[in-house]
């Protein structure tokens, strides 16, 4: 699918090329397959659920204020209820005494609905191997995108917010009861370790911690 | 020579009321037999010249698993520790009491002091000590479904040492149904002469309660006649944990306990790690945390200063006072490396030096920063729907605050000039020019009043250290210094012995209890830390300024209106891991 943007206050007349028919109607008919378009909307409009658990909530909270703004990606818009949020953050440590809440809560939020786990606690336990934390949410919710870091950068949790708006975008899903499959198409993802392995190994200038 | 506490309660109660114990730490220790603690504590509330009035600290010892004897004899299975502090004495007092037996019981001291009452539910929570004539024993962290308590030596530490963690939907439903609340339990009336009461659930997952809080209402129309705030969400075994790690790998937890407040939490660790060890730390370093502590210090302010304005309407201040937050972060992140959790402090000094350039960076903040906080003061602070949300709102006077053991901007908001950097200058604190800010109302307002001016004078604080940065080492050359400075390690086999064991085991920290209190930047925050002579620590107890404060909700939102509580939560300043840990 192809798409651009004019300026505000442009005249919509105002296009390039020599006006002709044939012009103006590239620039403004769009074909696509619904299925694309509704994947193009859902990817663009992200409504994370307000919820964090912890430490990494903080992180999460400053990736939606300006140094780092998250409107950018569509993905500003905080909900307070469950049954208005697409994705669910978890942000932070899973504690054994909230797991039954977020469960609910997940079951709450409407199809479709996706995961991040933020920072080491909700992918693995992270640092606390410990009596009152489950070791990883993906114990009982299934997990779209993983962030790393304890505390993830705001940025490293955007990464992610991105990497789940590629995959959403290019994910098949029933447009009816009626029509095809009824199963969920999701696009292979490669592993981002594989992924980055080799412009990684490139790097071997590394600033010392003696300077800023 | 005036005669000391000891002294007093041994002159009242008999000589055989009073064991005098050394503690590394200087705070006066005695042990008394556990038929006259209670008496004790009441005459040292009220009866006695300069009185203790504020019960600072409540916790228990399982004692059963000293790999050494202690005093050539191992005479109790739990201890009982009451810390007290008198305001008139400038004084800590430790009273500790011996339990037998497998599940010992004790006398409550809730009719004393009100405020015991969480404490000793954490108590039996985590130790299955039970409390005579408490009002309300329930456990308060761990779930109610929870088998054994964690705290006991013999409860397994690690998750995965308990089995695979399985959430079928009957354990949720089963768990659902325990968290159901009952007014009936906790004695309150679903009607009244004229009305029925509405309960209202808010939390655990509330945009209003900043981190997994829970807190039900019972309402009459919009006013609140009671509240009951329901803890534990956030609870981490933060103590549990540093039973297992070593003295040196659990600074990174402290970064997490009050996790706004970065090194400040690594300060009252170590400073207690080192009374124990009697490692004295370089001036350089002494400089160089406090610089790092006043800095998180504004950050922490700063989260607060944001979302209390966000908490009452006010959507703009937050992303003004984040960016802001950044600025301060670019300066930490170019020091530690790292932005919330930097860990950066060691036994004996900080990571590493300071980096070149960190002084410009420093510099431009404190040329910058005034000016901000005085367009905040227009923007919040002299905003009218601010003031008439917050004037008034969340009344505590002077006593009960003391009563409560409420610490930190909450109590100098009471009129009373008490800041622990100044009256019980620990760390180096003493060679800075600060001001106390006080306000006098006792009110969600004069609550943001002073912590306000706490970010000025921190930055007062900054200034001075930028200018009188001394020159010298950053860590000690005390053996127990960890890592040990590396350049020893080649001249002699005594120092390179002592790197080896340090780096590899950890060091051993002498026997021994310390604990130095703090001024975090929520109120008194401190470690109580008992050595066997190990490389872990045989019990740490955390006292964190939000626990006594969210103690306190249903006593200061009484009467007001729902709206006022966001307002009363929001001036109150907390941090889940710091009321959980
Ligand atoms: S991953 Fe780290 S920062 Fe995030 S919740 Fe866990 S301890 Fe806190």
């Amino acid at each position: 699918m192809k798409w651009w943007l004019t300026k505000a206050g442009d005249p919509t007349g105002k296009v390039a090329g020599n006006t002709s028919m044939e012009d103006v109607v590239q620039q403004s008919v769009l074909f696509s397959s619904v299925e694309r378009l509704l994947g193009w909307g859902r990817k663009n409009s992200m409504w994370p659920f307000h919820f964090g658990l912890s430490c990494c909530f903080v992180e999460m909270a400053t990736a939606m204020t300006p140094k780092y703004d998250l409107a950018r990606f569509g993905a500003e818009v905080i909900r307070g209820t469950p049954r208005e949020a697409d994705v669910m953050i978890i942000a932070g440590t899973v504690f054994i005494k909230m797991a039954p809440v977020i469960q609910r809560l997940h079951e709450q939020m409407m199809e479709p609905r996706w995961v991040i786990s933020m920072g080491s606690c909700a992918n693995s336990g992270g640092m606390y191997d410990i009596y009152s934390v489950v070791q990883g949410v993906d114990k009982f919710l299934p997990v779209d995108v993983y962030v790393p870091g304890c505390p993830p950068r705001p940025d490293a949790f955007m990464q992610g917010l991105l990497l789940l708006q590629d995959s959403v975008g290019k994910e098949q899903r029933p447009l009816s009861w009626v029509i095809g499959d009824h199963g969920v198409i999701r696009p292979e993802m490669p592993s981002q370790r594989e992924r980055l392995h080799d412009h990684r190994q490139q790097m071997t200038q590394f600033k010392t911690p003696d300077e800023i | 020579m005036p005669i000391t506490v000891t002294e007093e309660i041994s002159a009242r109660f008999g000589e055989d009321a009073v064991i005098t114990l050394l503690t590394r730490d200087e705070t006066p220790t005695i042990r008394t037999p556990r038929e006259k603690v209670v008496a004790i504590l009441q005459y040292l509330k009220s009866d006695i010249n300069m009185p203790f009035r504020m019960l600072y600290d409540l916790t228990a010892i399982d004692e059963r698993a000293y790999k050494k004897e202690q005093n050539g004899h191992k005479p109790y299975d739990f201890t009982l520790v009451y810390t007290l502090f008198s305001f008139e004495r400038n004084e800590f007092l430790r009273l500790k009491t011996g339990l037998h037996g497998e599940f010992p019981t004790h006398d409550t001291i809730t009719h004393i002091w009100p405020a015991a009452n969480w404490y000793e539910r954490e108590v039996y929570d985590m130790f299955g000590i039970r409390f005579n004539g408490h009002p309300h024993l329930q456990r308060i962290l761990m779930p109610r479904t929870w088998e054994g308590y964690p705290l006991r030596k013999e409860h397994p530490a690690r998750a995965t040492e308990m089995g695979p963690f399985k959430l079928f939907d009957d354990k949720v439903d089963r768990e659902q149904h325990a968290m159901q609340f009952r007014p009936e339990e906790w004695g309150l009336k679903r009607h009244s002469e004229d009305a029925d009461f509405m309960f209202l659930n808010i939390g655990p997952q509330h945009p209003g309660t900043h981190g997994v809080l829970r807190i039900i209402l019972q309402l009459d129309g919009e006013n609140i006649i009671d509240a009951v705030p329901d803890i534990g969400f956030h609870h981490r075994g933060a103590e549990k944990m540093a039973e297992r790690q070593s003295w040196h790998t659990y600074i990174p937890y402290t970064d997490r306990i009050d996790y706004l407040g970065g090194v400040n939490n690594n300060l009252a660790y170590l400073l207690a790690v080192e009374k124990l060890g009697g490692i004295d730390v370089p001036l350089r370093a002494q400089v160089i945390r406090i610089m790092l502590c006043e800095l998180f210090r504004i950050a922490s302010h700063l989260v607060w200063y944001g979302t209390f304005a966000q908490d009452l309407g006010q959507l703009s201040p937050v992303f003004y006072m984040f960016t802001d937050r950044e600025r301060v972060f670019e300066i930490i992140e170019a020091i530690c490396g790292g932005r919330m959790h930097p860990n950066w402090f060691r036994i004996g000094g900080v990571a590493q030096d300071l980096p070149k350039g960190w002084d410009t960076l420093v510099k431009n903040f404190i040329d910058y920063f005034p000016r901000k906080l005085r367009e905040y003061d227009k923007m919040v602070m002299k905003n009218y729907l601010f003031k008439v949300r917050t004037k008034g709102i969340g009344i505590y006077t002077l006593e009960e605050a003391i009563e409560w053991g409420v610490t930190g901007p909450g109590l100098r908001a009471c009129g009373l000039e008490w800041d622990m950097r100044k009256k019980r200058p620990y760390g180096g604190y003493e060679n800075f020019a600060f001001e106390i800010p006080v306000a006098h109302n006792g009110d969600c307002y004069d609550r943001a009043v002073v912590r306000v001016e706490e970010m000025r004078q921190s930055l007062r604080i900054v200034q001075q250290c930028l200018e009188y940065m001394p020159a010298g080492d950053f860590k000690s050359h005390h053996p127990l210094a960890t890592p040990p400075v590396k350049q020893h390690t080649m001249h002699d086999i005594e120092t390179l012995i002592h790197h080896f064991l340090n780096v590899s085991w950890g060091p051993v920290i002498p026997p021994g209890e310390a604990m130095v209190c703090t001024e975090a930047t929520k109120g008194w925050n401190s470690y109580y830390l008992i050595s066997d002579g190990n490389t872990a620590s045989y019990r740490t107890h955390i006292r964190t300024p939000s626990f006594p404060h969210m103690q306190m909700i249903p006593l200061i939102s009484k009467g007001y209106t729902v709206a006022d509580l966001l307002s009363i939560l929001g001036g109150m300043d907390y941090v889940l891991a710091d009321i959980d840990r």
